[in-house]
């Protein structure tokens, strides 16, 4: 065991050398887009000489990063203890928990810098990256409390809430944990994003679009080399906490109780109906109390009836339809197809995984650290390298969706015990016949849940090579309504995109469930 | 009778409805177990013994019938510190030492557990983990998790000890050590004890009455009064007379 990781470990440094090998010959030899991708030590050099500038952007970026971290974490552990202990307020704010999450974070950089002033707008979005995954960690830590200690608790008198002082909320620090490491560099990249949205002079995010036009290929890369380094270094801290807490925490037993099945009675009809409606409208009401709070001028803040009236309502609503729909008639092709694309390839690949066991071995490890890379960050490097066409835009999409989808599903597939994976073979099945047996359907499931997760993403990745380089599509509209001024069009864009985000959410939630309840499967968180 | 402190259960029915099907896990239980007895509850699993001491601790509703701990309603009973309680798993709370998860109990009634340093060094020598005060229950064997939570059990010196088959994670030989340690403590400790176990030897070694309970729906079938002498030692279980009074639990237990 020992041996195998050890020559585990020595086969990835070697893989690893050899990459960087091969990175530094392409590189020196131009070979390509004519030097859009220089040698390491060229960037490295590039960094030296730069490193007088380095300083003030890393720590704007740092600085927002870490009070947006902060303030999105304490807001998202707060709401997940009153979730918990009012299950109705959960479902209340379901709608906008998943806009939240849903969010492509560059459509609303913009108004946030239109409402917001100073570092404000860099922080809340970098609050927003870190509020779901860490609200969610909360409320999955405290929910799988052990109900044998807690029965214990009871079994003196304790109340509901000394059961989640002495019991629930130190055991919910672990999954905290673990979602504060997966939240650390989207704090990282909800800061770089508010940068692209404009406002400030210092920052990774304005540096790297300040250096964009320029033709410097190697100061491109040594920036997205260091936002790539401080992401992989907040993730790294939060991992290492993580793992020295997690042995003192983990029940030592299996608790075999029954679950409590009375958890969350969703009452009659009509209250279900009215949470449901609240849940729906309560974002919208939220946005038009932000507006009402911030005491921003109606002609630039835009309330949701401001949209509607934009759209619908004024003489060049028609004129704004027409743009919108020519917008979306651009976006939604291309997300759609580099989602397919991205998915697939990550199913395909997953799947096989059995029959190349070396290859994943290696290149997991790779994937795995891409996950804390603020990826759609790093787009001006793929702009760098494919150009300005359409097809900078696919292969974002493509890597944006492939890449957790691809961790997510292997993950998922080493679930399966190897005894069931090892029965088909058992009795004589072939390789195609085991990977229809088993592997496919018990990587159903994690390919639904990566839809959900990518989706997001896959708008994000669009709409940031629209802004930066294609000139088409949403991000495009966004970007130009800023210039000129359009305050109504970059509201509509907003809304319209965080909107779409929810929809394809849930439309994809509501066939996973259909087909998996159909197959007689669980679905995945 | 209903200021002593002992646990009265009278004529308790208790139906769980779930989605589906309704599980009527008690229909008019009785039981008695008079101040300092020891009784023991035994039936076969799923018969509604557990949820018959989960009731008296509060921790349950029931749908009619009256329940007394030490004279007051469970809920009062165990607010007031009346009561103390080991699970057949020791639930500990993993982060917590030995000593602290003994002085839990204390917290949760809102009594200082400064004030009970002697107390709870007592208690860890009495079950036998004098050196691991401060150890983790992650770094215990089975067995010594186990003592843990009958010492937390006492901590509150309770009038009435309820134990839901705590030593069914261990073997046989451990759980025979552990019997005859549990009635050492108990003998010292003079409380009300209240034993839920599907162990006959168990029950018929550690017991005053064995109280014998058929499932479907739960109710209590025959009291079997168990009149060893005690102290009573490991000789009993190869005893002859032992081995009858078991050989009639066994009997009523399995309805001939
Ligand atoms: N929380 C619960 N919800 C539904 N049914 C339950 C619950 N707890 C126990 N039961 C049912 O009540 C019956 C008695 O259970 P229990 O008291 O745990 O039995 P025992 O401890 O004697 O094995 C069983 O049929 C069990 O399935
Ligand atoms: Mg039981």
């Amino acid at each position: 065991m020992a041996n195998r990781a050890r020559f585990l470990r020595t086969a990835t440094a070697r893989n690893l050398l050899i990459l960087v090998l091969v990175w530094e010959l392409v590189g020196r030899m131009d070979w390509i887009a004519g030097g859009a991708l220089p040698g390491l030590s060229e960037i490295l050099i590039r960094l030296w000489v730069d490193r007088g500038d380095y300083p003030s952007h890393i720590w704007a970026t740092v600085h927002a990063s870490i009070l947006g971290f902060l303030i999105g974490n304490a807001v998202a552990v707060g709401a997940g203890v009153l979730f918990v202990l009012f299950p109705t307020l959960l479902r209340l704010t379901r709608g906008f928990n998943i806009a939240v999450f849903a969010l492509p974070p560059i459509a609303i950089a913009p108004i946030l810098v239109l409402t917001l002033s100073g570092m404000a707008p860099r922080i809340t979005l970098a609050a927003l990256g870190v509020y779901f995954v860490t609200m969610s960690a909360t409320v999955v830590g405290l929910s799988q409390f052990d109900s044998r200690a807690a029965d214990v608790v009871r079994a003196y008198g304790g109340k509901d809430w000394q059961v989640m002082r002495l019991v629930r909320l130190r055991g919910a620090v672990p999954d905290i944990l673990s979602g504060l490491r997966i939240a650390a560099p989207n704090a990282v990249l909800g800061a770089i994003l508010a940068e692209f949205g404009g406002g400030g002079r210092w920052g990774l995010g304005t540096y790297l679009l300040g250096s964009l036009g320029r033709g410097e290929p190697a100061r491109l890369w040594g920036i997205g080399l260091v936002a790539t380094l401080i992401a992989g270094l907040s993730y790294l801290v939060f991992a290492i906490i993580s793992a020295r807490t997690l042995g003192s925490t983990r029940s030592v037993t299996l608790n075999t109780a029954i679950p409590d099945a009375g958890g969350g009675t969703p009452g009659p009809l009509p209250v279900r109906l009215a949470i449901f409606a609240g849940a729906a409208l309560l974002p919208f009401v939220l946005w038009w109390a932000f507006i009402r709070l911030s005491g921003v001028p109606d002609l630039i803040a835009k309330t949701p009836l401001g949209v509607v009236e934009y759209l619908f309502l004024s003489d060049t609503s028609h004129i704004a339809r027409g743009k919108l729909l020519s917008a979306l008639a651009e976006t939604l092709p291309i997300t759609a197809i580099g989602m397919i694309a991205g998915l697939g390839f990550a199913f395909l690949l997953a799947i096989s995984a059995r029959m190349f066991p070396g290859f994943i071995k290696t290149f997991m490890p790779v994937a795995l650290v891409t996950q804390t890379m603020p990826l759609v960050a790093l787009t001006p490097l793929l702009v760098l390298m494919l150009g300005r066409g359409t097809s900078v835009t696919l292969w974002i999409t493509i890597s944006v969706t492939f890449f957790p989808a691809f961790v997510l599903l292997v993950q998922g597939i080493q679930r399966v015990p190897q005894t069931v994976l090892d029965l088909p073979r058992a009795y004589g099945a072939s390789a195609w016949k085991e990977l229809r047996m088993v592997s496919i359907p018990a990587a159903l499931p994690y390919l639904f849940a990566a839809t959900r997760l990518t989706v997001p993403r896959a708008l994000l990745g669009v709409m940031i090579a629209e802004w930066l380089a294609t000139g088409t599509g949403l991000g495009n509209l966004l970007n130009q309504s800023r210039g000129y001024l359009d305050y109504g069009m970059i509201w509509t864009v907003a809304a319209v995109s965080v909107c779409l985000s929810v929809a394809f959410y849930y439309a994809i939630l509501l066939i996973e469930r259909r087909t998996l309840t159909r197959l007689g499967m669980q679905t995945v968180e | 009778m209903h200021h002593d402190h002992g646990i009265h259960l009278r004529a308790v029915c208790k139906t769980f409805r779930g989605r589906g099907a309704d599980v009527e896990a008690l229909r008019d239980m009785n039981l008695d177990c008079a101040p300092g007895s020891f009784t023991a509850l035994i039936g076969p699993s799923g018969c509604g013994k557990s949820t018959a001491m989960r009731i008296a601790l509060g921790l349950e509703d029931y749908d009619s019938g009256d329940v007394r701990i030490a004279g007051q309603p469970p809920a009062a009973a165990t607010a007031a510190g009346v009561t103390g309680v080991a699970f057949q798993d020791a639930a500990l709370l993993p982060w917590r030492t030995v000593a602290r998860n003994i002085a839990l109990p204390l917290e949760v009634l809102g009594r200082d557990p400064a004030k009970y340093g002697h107390e709870i060094a007592k208690l860890i020598e009495l079950v036998g983990l004098k050196g691991y005060e401060n150890s983790l229950p992650g770094q215990l064997s089975g067995g010594m998790r186990q003592r843990v939570s009958i010492a937390r059990s006492l901590i509150t010196g309770p009038e009435v000890l309820f134990m839901d088959e705590p030593f069914g994670a261990l073997d046989q030989i451990r759980r025979r050590q552990m019997n005859v340690e549990l009635q050492r403590i108990w003998l010292e400790s003079e409380s009300t004890a209240l034993l839920v176990t599907h162990g006959i030897d168990e029950a018929v070694f550690l017991a005053d009455y064995v109280v014998v309970m058929h499932a479907n729906p739960g109710r209590v079938i025959d009291i079997i009064e168990i009149p060893f002498e005690r102290p009573r030692r490991n000789e009993l279980y190869s005893a002859p007379e032992f081995h009858a009074l078991c050989d009639k639990v066994a009997m009523v237990l399995h309805g001939e």
